[in-house]
């Protein structure tokens, strides 16, 4: 798939200075916040990707762990004083913790039964936040959460959280890219292209599975907990189904299965999300619009638009022409 | 335990089950039939008590004819919902359709919201403040209308698949659709009517509920819900199955409320059906594939 790779490194360099430099050029609070809301649901979609891009199963149920993630992290720092810091990586094993139980029970079944469990779990985990009074301040919310820190360095305003979140993305981005280039990563793809092929090779298929929806949960726990900490108000809103439909929103439109995907998908929501902003509840409906649009006249997503640019392209130059211009199914933009 | 208190708790349960099955229906006829997860099912349920509501009040008619228009109004909308999107997306991989149903859930549920406004409202009906006393247990006369309607029609949609000449025609369908085609079955007609059938359903369901409720837009998200936590404890396709994972879900729940604590009434429902499927990864009457 590495089709140009002497220019790639060049893109990627380019791509990520140019994200460094975004914030010297917002020039205002408002953007910058939009900025760090870009980097966090591009983070979250990152990790829901695993799942539904190369798992190739569908979780309703991802916004749940996110709301784990921010509720450990958030409970740990105002009611036992835990510094933020340390509660990042505890509410990723809180999340990863979940996950292993819940992608233990929900994994036996596959398809729309799994995405059906995925959503009853979901659920469970949002009505026990939303009723443990003692322990979550129910649907009050948990406010007065204190910003992230590092010694000195506080991430108590947008700037600093961008590139906390930004530094978060381009790790998990790597880390999908070299998943998807392991052994590891291939077997997911495996077992996602024909489950019953994949375990007659030997790949034990429950596990596989099981491995990349912990692995998901785990980033959507930390992503939750960076969210709690920069907003520092949480309500168990967080786990509801607004926010399931947003982040798997994000994947489709963005396109699943791809590292670039996911990113510009987020960028796409929280665009149209904040320009929207005065179409009130027609704001949903046009997302919804898109959703079922893209999942019908364009599978692979956006970013299948550039890829089909550039093989059209490049068999204008040189090469012969690519038998279709239909997104590739393996992965997409690695 | 005080008899009557428990008593109580089972008949409201064995209502709210019976509502629980009426929607399970639905959604079960179209995943046994049809090979189609609907998400949207639970917005033709929301649909179906708004338009018991509007055209109770704009048009002042009284409650069971508004509540038999919606139900016709709405499964002509789920036809028209199978035209635009399901008929043409049947070859597509199960991911595309369950996507884009979800699509249409997301859609007509804040298109709902943009229509008929957040406020919650109240359905008209002039059974929800009579009460009736049945040995120790007292409901109201609409909450055992619920219970006495569901009945009725799931014995009718019952005779319907088992004995009508359309109801062999879906379950060949369910069995093999190919094979059905062959024989000269017209796949797009019973794809028409089941979608016709299950959409109906969801809207009598929520005609019949909605005087005992609050009816606002986003009810959909907890009827699909519901729905689908019954179906998959029944087994996806089984109408059996269906009826019995409600009506226990129903009492379940109710009993747990009860006894346990009302707030986490939903949880412990959920739970449930984890136990269930545990024991029974397909659910509790799994078929294979057909229409049981």
């Amino acid at each position: 798939m590495n089709t140009n790779s002497h220019g790639q490194p060049l893109a990627i360099a380019g791509g990520v200075a140019a994200l460094a430099v975004l914030p010297f050029l917002a020039g205002n609070a408002y953007l910058e916040h939009l900025l760090v809301l870009w980097m966090l649901y591009a983070l979250l979609a990152l990790s829901l990707n695993i799942v539904i891009g190369y798992l190739g199963e569908l979780t309703f149920g991802h916004a749940a762990f996110v709301g784990v993630g921010a509720y450990t992290s958030a409970i740990l720092s105002t009611q036992l004083g835990l510094p933020p810091l340390l509660g990042l990586p505890l509410a990723g094993l809180v999340a990863a913790a979940f996950g292993l139980v819940i992608g233990y029970a929900a994994l036996r079944v596959v398809g729309p039964q799994f995405a059906i469990l995925t959503l009853g779990f979901g659920a469970i985990l949002f009505t026990i936040t939303n009723h443990w009074v003692d322990l979550t301040r129910g649907p009050m919310g948990i406010t007065d959460i204190p910003p992230m820190a590092i010694g000195p360095l506080a991430f108590d305003s947008a700037r600093p959280t961008y590139y906390l979140v930004l530094a978060l993305v381009l790790a998990t981005a790597y880390l999908c890219h070299a998943l998807v280039g392991s052994r590891t990563g291939r077997a997911f793809l495996a077992v996602r292209e024909n489950a019953p092929l994949a375990a007659s090779l030997g790949i034990n298929v429950f596990h596989t599975k099981l491995m990349g929806f912990v692995a998901a949960t785990a980033i959507a726990g930390i992503g939750g907990a960076i969210y709690a900490h920069y907003i520092r108000v949480i309500t168990p809103d967080i786990m509801g189904v607004h926010n399931v439909a947003a982040l798997i929103i994000v994947v489709i439109i963005g396109g699943r299965g791809t590292i670039l995907g996911p990113i510009l998908g987020a960028l796409v929501y929280i665009g149209l999300l904040e320009s929207l902003r005065v179409a009130g509840p027609l704001r949903m409906v046009i997302f919804a619009a898109l959703l079922t649009g893209t999942v019908v006249f364009l599978p692979g997503g956006l970013i299948s638009l550039w890829q089909r640019w550039r093989n059209a392209h490049r068999s204008e130059n040189t090469q012969p022409a690519t038998p279709t211009g239909l997104p590739s199914t393996e992965g997409g933009a690695k | 335990m005080d008899f009557t208190v428990f008593a109580q708790q089972i008949a409201n349960g064995l209502v709210n089950g019976m509502a629980y099955v009426l929607i399970a229906t639905g959604l079960t006829l179209v995943f046994g039939v049809l090979r189609i997860v609907n998400f949207a099912h639970g917005e033709f349920y929301m649909l179906g008590a708004y338009i018991t509501y509007f055209v109770g009040t704009l048009f002042g008619l009284d409650y069971i004819a508004a509540a038999a228009i919606s139900a016709v109004v709405v499964a002509g909308l789920g036809v028209a919902a199978n035209k635009l999107i399901f008929w043409p997306l049947r070859r597509d991989h199960e991911f595309t359709i369950l996507l884009s149903s979800l699509g249409l859930a997301l859609l007509i549920a804040n298109g709902g919201e943009l229509l008929f406004g957040a406020d919650p409202k109240y359905v008209e009906s002039p059974f929800a403040d009579e009460v009736l006393d049945i040995g120790t247990v007292t409901l109201t006369q609409q909450r055992v209308l619920v219970f006495a309607a569901a009945v009725v029609t799931l014995i009718a949609v019952y005779l319907f698949i088992r004995y009508s000449r359309f109801g062999k025609m879906m379950r060949a369908t369910a069995q093999n659709p190919d094979g059905a085609a062959l024989t000269g079955i017209n796949i797009g007609l019973v794809h028409t009517y089941t979608f016709a059938l299950a959409c109906g359903l969801a809207a009598l369901s929520g005609a019949l509920v909605g005087p005992t409720v609050m009816i606002f837009p986003t009810i959909g998200n907890w009827a699909v819900l519901k729905g689908f936590i019954v179906v998959i404890m029944g087994g996806l396709g089984s109408v059996t199955g269906a009826l019995f994972a409600g009506l226990l879900l129903g009492v379940i729940e109710s009993l747990g409320g009860g006894y346990i604590s009302l707030g986490f009434m939903e949880a412990i429902g959920y739970a449930m059906i984890i136990a269930v499927l545990l024991w029974r990864p397909n659910g509790l009457f799994s078929t294979a594939r057909g229409l049981r």
